[in-house]
């Protein structure tokens, strides 16, 4: 890690090194030794404070203390580590330099470790970050698995076991596929647009500090007396409402991964749409960046519901507001309906910029152009509009008004149209190319044949009466391991593959991403392929203990699954290996048109010494003489002037 | 065959597509075919439901055969050792291709589609005259009333019958599900939901609850009981009792206290709550009065003492729930049995 990303130029001398007392007023880890234990006093101080003048007994009560709690701690680590030192300094009154780059590009390890406002270090912190908690989320499934490999209980209670499988989902979702792709995006996003930086770098680097404080309260919630969130990821009201207090955890840590894509979401719409490189129209755009586009939409839609949801049930359970109690007149329908209007999207949150990897290695990797790239790019757009009129799929047995099932079926179904047109696009972009068969292309196929299988058993489930057969069943658990983990997971690793040189400036070892794809791919497929079956044949989801009939099929699940936990070993290991040991990367080595190829790897700090001129479209392989860009071009005119 | 498909399809490319389709089309008809993907049904329902099972599983075939098969040809065909630096020829787009491969899937959900909506309407027809019987769940067991009054903790249900479940729940959100019926339904407190299952065929099938709805989320199982209408009439008629034995176990099986606990004379054997054979020394150990006011207190107020090892979990509405006359019934019964066991 020693060696990563020393850029090689330097725009502005360090600060000079604090002595004393300064080190612990300076935005670092220092400051947050003294700023958290300061605002976890002020949280407590606000609600004792408030408790005891409204003469509320006890003035001591353990629950609101907590929920305010994980808001005020956070802040102070947030304060502590800098996130809101420009804005403090500006607000106060004090000087400031706007164009201040004093925390901006690594240098060395360290400077990975505070806050950063250069995009591709905090790229490489999202990555590096997610893949952590996929490390921690994938154990969970395997503790969980060995539970379930015999039907009884053996290892853990059952309150343990429902925590395993509710953090698995939660660290999986909000912790590894959303962030992991918003940090692709970041590394990305700028270079490919032909931009310096995103456009709100200090907001950039605000938003990934958040998302360690998400999956740290997640983890931390399990210590909480009662045991940790045990809900589900769906934590459906009214069960999570009366969960002991650890669910509180549960509540709060969405708040915060919430919080961090929607200011994600909102950087990259401002950077794409007003940072494009002179030339580079909406249709000469990379459609990465075209699906990072659409997400990002969604994101900022949709992800507020979810929010909303959260509090719902945390106002129920600590202000006694009853959204959901149906005792008091509350609605229990309610709380499904406003979380999957935000979870359905979420599902394309997790699929499309796995669409814009996978668009990229395909046509690099085929050396041909995308086939039908309008209509690639509409397609997009169709999936962020029909998206939002799906979410009551989740709920055909759930005893909504029962007009909806019909018109929810037939968007759900509608939704495969422009997912189909994707999937053939892609097969044809392969006819008559040249195929290279590297890591990232055999993650793009494996995703593109999993996906299809994931694709088609949600028309079974778009369909109301299969759906009510199969419905909170393992044919759910395989489905959405198909859409996410053979759809999201290999999309991700196609990425991390594809742009590892870009981003290390070392090549990663064939071999070993090779085998890594290998025991993936198998691993998958023995793990969650059956689970069709024993689904449909009878055994519900998130049971610690099973009728004894399913007993020899989870055995060999739970093995399949300890080998598709080791395949990551491999993963981690060229990772490593490689950023540390590995050959020096070319610029290019995929010979690749878009426009993060065009300069060093890695990139110089500000990515462009001079600002490319966009001339073309970005996939043009095999076009004789045909460009993306130029460099070194007459100045251009503005965008937008023709 | 004169016509190109796109660029690049020939005739000799098209038959060895066709024949690697039909390769791949046989391997999933025979998987399909050969697991038991499905329960045998045993109910008009469950039929309907497995009809567009199938007729989705053909559609599924087809369109994944098709997308095998060019898969598998271009990786075969077009595969270039690394060093091979040239680049493929500049498709951008072939128009009459992309509207086929955009209105055949959309034929074909449509279908799926139009024949789902027909089985979902045939579905919830309950006819005429149907058997009416409410089901209550609860954390973490069932509850069945029939139109005589009485209250089981497992469901009888005649064959050849139309039944509606009038179905809701005293807590959490439940989900009432039986593999054989396929029909399937989620109990919501506050609201009754209806399903309605038309029995074809006699046996006993598990009653599941597929909604993660607490602790005892994977022992909240019960059972169906499908018998021939002339002996379910006279399940009603007679009015049957629900449990043979002391009164006090119709009550423990009623509030589904095995669901949690085990108690070898209810045939109980659940591992959450403490096991209720070793009542006697519980109580001793509680030091909470003699054994009779230790057991009515631990129901009514549960949390007033957690045995070392257990959390406290059990839910609070015991005390509403159980009529007084059920209750001493209870405490009597779950008495005499930990002083038979000391």
């Amino acid at each position: 890690m020693t060696t990563a990303a020393t850029h090689s130029t330097e725009v502005h001398a360090p600060p000079p090194p604090d002595t004393g007392l300064r080190r612990f007023t300076r935005a670092g880890w220092l400051r947050v030794l003294w700023t958290v234990p300061l605002f976890f006093g002020i949280g407590l101080a606000i609600v004792c404070g408030i408790r005891w003048l409204a003469g509320w007994d006890p003035v001591w009560d353990g629950v609101p203390i907590l929920t305010v709690e994980l808001v005020t701690v956070p802040l102070g680590f947030l304060v502590g580590i800098g996130g809101f030192d420009y804005w403090a300094y500006y607000a106060s009154g004090r000087r400031t330099i706007p164009d201040d780059h004093s925390g901006h590009g690594a240098k060395s390890w360290r400077d990975y470790f505070r806050i950063n406002t250069d995009h591709k270090v905090i790229g490489v912190q999202y990555v590096v970050t997610t893949i952590f908690f996929f490390c921690v989320g994938g154990l969970f499934a395997m503790m969980f698995r060995a539970e379930l490999a015999q039907p009884g209980d053996q290892y853990f209670s059952p309150q343990t076991f429902n925590v395993l499988i509710s953090n698995h989902a939660a660290l999986m979702i909000f912790l590894f596929i959303i962030p992991a792709f918003a940090g692709l995006g970041n590394y990305v996003i700028p270079l490919m647009i032909g931009a310096a930086d995103m456009a709100f770098p200090r907001l950039n680097a605000l938003s990934f500090w958040l998302l360690p404080i998400a999956g740290f309260m997640l983890i931390a919630g399990m210590a909480a007396p009662g045991g940790g969130p045990s809900a589900g990821w769906t934590c459906y009201a009214p069960l999570c409402s009366h969960q002991p207090v650890g669910q509180v955890f549960f509540n709060m840590a969405v708040q915060w991964a919430g919080a961090s894509s929607i200011m994600t979401a909102l950087n990259f719409l401002v950077t794409i749409i007003t940072m494009r490189a002179p030339g580079m129209t909406f249709w000469r755009m990379p459609l990465l960046v075209w699906a990072n586009f659409t997400t990002s939409l969604l994101v900022v839609l949709a992800t507020p519901f979810i929010a909303g949801s959260q509090f719902f049930v945390l106002f129920d359970r600590v202000l006694h507001m009853n959204f959901f109690e149906y005792q008091q007149g509350g609605y229990v329908l309610g709380y499904q309906h406003i979380f999957w209007f935000y979870s359905h999207p979420a599902v394309y949150i997790m699929m499309l910029p796995g669409f814009g990897i996978i668009s990229e290695v395909i046509s690099v990797m085929s050396r041909k152009p995308i086939f039908g790239y309008r209509l690639m790019a509409l397609s997009l757009m169709a999936i962020l509009v029909l998206g939002f009129s799906v979410w009551a799929h989740h709920m055909f047995v759930a005893g909504m008004a029962g007009w909806l099932r019909v018109p929810m079926m037939v968007t759900s179904m509608v939704i495969a149209v422009p997912t189909g047109i994707k999937i053939f696009s892609w097969l044809a972009t392969m006819w008559e190319g040249r195929l290279h068969f590297t890591t990232p292309m055999l993650f793009a196929l494996g995703f593109l044949s999993m996906f299809v299988i994931g694709g088609l058993s949600g028309i079974y489930l778009a369909s109301v009466p299969i759906d009510i057969h199969a419905s909170d069943t393992y044919f759910i658990v395989a489905h959405i391991h198909y859409v996410l983990f053979g759809g999201s997971v290999f999309t991700i690793f196609a990425g991390i593959y594809y742009w590892f040189p870009k981003m290390t400036g070392r090549m990663y070892s064939e071999r070993l991403g090779k085998l890594h794809f290998w025991l993936t791919f198998i691993g998958f497929n023995l793990t969650f392929f059956p689970m069709h079956y024993i689904g449909l044949q009878g055994m519900p989801r998130r049971v610690a203990d099973y009728a004894s009939r399913f007993a020899d099929i989870n055995l060999f699940i739970s093995i399949a699954s300890f080998g598709l936990g080791a395949s990551t070993i491999v993963f981690l290991y060229n990772m490593a290996r490689s950023w540390a040991h590995g050959p020096v990367a070319e610029a290019n080595p995929w010979r690749a048109l878009t426009l993060e190829w065009q300069v060093s790897s890695p990139p110089p700090v500000f990515n462009f010494d001079e600002i490319p001129q966009v001339v073309g479209n970005p996939y043009e392989y095999g076009v004789p003489g045909a460009r993306h860009a130029i460099f070194g071009a007459p100045k251009p005119e503005p965008v937008g002037a023709d | 065959m004169s016509i190109r498909l796109a660029p690049g399809v020939r005739r000799g490319s098209i038959i060895q597509l066709v024949v690697i389709g039909l390769i791949a089309g046989a391997i999933c008809t025979a998987v399909a075919l050969m697991i038991p993907w499905l329960p045998v049904a045993a109910g008009k329902e469950a039929d309907r439901i497995h009809f567009v099972y199938w007729f989705a599983t053909v559609i599924s075939i087809v369109v994944f055969s098709v997308v095998a098969a060019v898969l598998v040809y271009e990786v075969w065909k077009f595969r270039v050792p690394p060093d091979d630096m040239s680049d493929g020829p500049p498709t951008h787009g072939h128009t009459a291709l992309e509207i086929v491969w955009t209105a055949i899937p959309a034929v074909l959900v449509t279908s799926i589609s139009i024949v789902s909506a027909i089985v979902l309407a045939k579905n919830g027809e309950a006819g005429q005259n149907p058997v009416v019987v409410k089901v209550v769940a609860q954390q973490f067991a069932w509850e069945f009333t029939y139109s005589n009054g009485k209250t089981y903790g497992f469901l009888t249900l005649p064959e050849g019958q139309h039944t509606k479940l009038d179905i809701t729940s005293k807590d959490v959100i439940h989900s009432f599900w039986v593999p054989e019926l396929s029909q399937k339904q989620d109990a919501v407190p506050g609201q009754h939901n209806t399903l309605v299952v038309t029995p074809t065929r006699t046996g006993t099938f598990p009653v599941i609850c597929t909604e993660l709805c607490g602790l005892g989320h994977s022992v909240m199982r019960s059972h169906v009981t499908i018998v021939p209408s002339t002996q379910f009439t006279k399940f009603i008629k007679g009015g049957g009792s629900s449990a043979n034995g002391p009164p006090g176990l119709a009550v423990f099986q009623k509030n589904g206290c095995g669901s949690c606990h085990t108690l070898q004379a209810a045939g109980a054997t659940g591992k959450i709550g403490p096991d209720l054979d070793q009542l006697a020394d519980l109580a001793a150990k509680a030091g909470h009065g003699s054994l009779e006011e230790f057991t009515r207190e631990s129901i009514v107020n549960p949390s007033a003492y957690i045995e070392h090892g257990y959390s406290d979990l059990m839910p609070h509405t015991f005390k509403s729930q159980i009529p007084p006359a059920d209750l001493d019934q209870l405490v009597q019964y779950l008495v005499e049995n930990a002083n038979a066991k000391k």
